[in-house]
């Protein structure tokens, strides 16, 4: 016999997991400091890469002066000038990485708590489905 | 207003049972505006305007992701670049990777966004994008809203200066050449008018769309026009921006009139469609088509009252007996 209450749990809990569910699983196997350090250190790297192009602009667009001057530059204060930046960047980056994935974090594990519930109220019906062919 | 509702109710379910159709067909004309407005402005490479290869890569797209089609999109236009000077291409493609970089990392998911700003802002109606995207996404949106906009804005500006971009050879000229398309796409007063001011519209209308009040849809959207209005016109006097007034003025509401429209279709609706899921348990195997139910009830606010009220009814009844 087909039981169609536990037809429809099964089905939203397959659509569940088809889309959403894929994520939310993979992000509720790690511990929340450990998600949000990867993620935010996932940010680093791809700030430092956004940092690394939007130099190499700045370089090429002054190219000239570089060629120029290369050798009357104080190379070490331009170093020091373009560190703080990519600090003072970064660290804005991160920290909005920070919140954007901490926040991301809490939205997946309250998913996974309502599929928990979905889960627990399968395993009831089986029970159940179980005591009557007894 | 009934008979709206009742072509309201028809779209949906439509939509929703033939979504698997509608949607790559949807994908397929966002595809094919974007291409043809990018051959209009920025068409320098003469292969990629050939109708068989735009047609290819809109059809291309239909099934492909959409963040594929982005991608898609971003290439085209640097290729069109390349065809005109290699620095134009250069400074286009690392200016496109910074905007990839922050986009892919935080909203991945609203690429259609990304795609359909450059397209209003041919249609003229940019200040629908802020608005519409205040109240489907959410802060972070103003990073996809940024990146369709600069995308519209580069190619605006390389259109407008394609002849000096041209450049000559020669590594002398290809360095002159650099400079000034930095100096023309980046230090576009107006485009970063638009960016900032689209941003804080999007915040803006985000912020007030959450507010547990009456109306909070509504007030949103006229508090996000004026948002937008005013940040833009007092940014353009005091940047010497590039703006009409008037167009903002007008563009603003009619664009707060089509979210006005949109806002009908989206409020308050869960666009669930129709899913095909497979599973099995320990007797079958399942292969279910769910088509979610609509419903034609407008969402009712019940009134339950904590204290036991007389109703009027029975008060006039006591009343009477009183009387009696």
């Amino acid at each position: 016999m087909l039981n169609s209450e536990k037809i429809r749990l099964m089905t939203r809990m397959a659509s569940f997991d088809e889309v959403e569910g894929k994520k939310d699983l993979a992000v509720n196997g790690y511990f929340r400091g450990d998600y949000i350090s990867l993620q935010v250190l996932k940010s680093a790297i791809y700030g430092t890469i956004g940092f690394a192009v939007v130099l190499a602009l700045y370089v090429l667009y002054n190219l000239e002066t570089f060629l120029s001057d290369f050798y009357k530059m104080d190379l070490m204060a331009f170093a020091k000038d373009w560190l703080t930046k990519y600090v003072i960047v970064l660290l804005i980056y991160l920290l909005i990485s920070y919140f954007v994935y901490a926040f991301r974090f809490s939205r997946s594990k309250r998913r996974i708590r309502a599929y928990q519930q979905q889960l627990k109220k399968l395993h009831q019906i089986y029970e159940e489905e179980n005591e009557r062919r007894r | 207003m009934t008979n709206i509702l009742v072509i309201k109710e028809q779209i949906i379910k439509y939509y929703a049972r033939f979504e698997i159709y509608i949607t790559p067909v949807l994908k397929f004309l966002v595809m094919l505006i974007s291409l043809i407005a990018i051959n209009a402005n920025v068409g320098y490479m003469t292969k990629l305007k050939n109708p068989a290869i735009v047609l290819i890569i809109a059809l291309l797209s239909s099934f492909l992701p959409v963040n594929v089609m982005i991608v898609l999109a971003a290439l085209v236009i640097v290729a069109h670049m390349y065809a005109l000077s290699m620095s134009c291409a250069a400074v286009v493609g690392l200016v496109f990777l910074i905007m990839f970089v922050l986009y892919f990392r935080f909203t991945p998911k609203e690429a259609i966004a990304v795609l359909i700003t450059p397209i209003c802002f041919v249609l003229k109606i940019p200040y629908l994008v802020p608005l519409a995207m205040g109240f489907l996404g959410g802060p972070l949106s103003c990073i996809s809203v940024a990146c369709g906009t600069i995308a519209f804005y580069i190619m605006h500006n390389v259109k407008k200066s394609s002849e000096q971009m041209g450049g000559g050879e020669g590594v002398e000229n290809a360095l002159t050449g650099f400079r000034y398309v930095i100096d023309t796409i980046i230090k576009d007063r107006t485009m970063i008018l638009l960016t900032i001011a689209f941003c804080i519209t999007i915040v803006v209308v985000y912020l007030i769309r959450r507010l547990r009040v009456n109306y909070s849809w509504y007030i949103a959207l006229g508090f996000g026009a004026v948002v937008n209005i005013l940040v833009i016109l007092i940014g353009a006097v005091s940047t010497d921006a590039d703006v009409s007034a008037i167009g903002v003025i007008f563009g603003t509401i009619i664009s707060a009139g089509l979210v006005l429209v949109l806002q009908f279709f989206i409020h308050n609706l869960d666009y669930s469609r129709t899913e095909y899921v497979q599973f099995e348990d320990d007797e079958y195997y399942y292969y279910v088509k769910a088509i979610p139910k609509i419903s034609m009830e407008a969402p009712q606010n019940k009134v339950r009252r904590i204290n036991p009220q007389q109703t009027p009814l029975a008060s006039r009844r006591n009343h009477s007996i009183d009387d009696e």
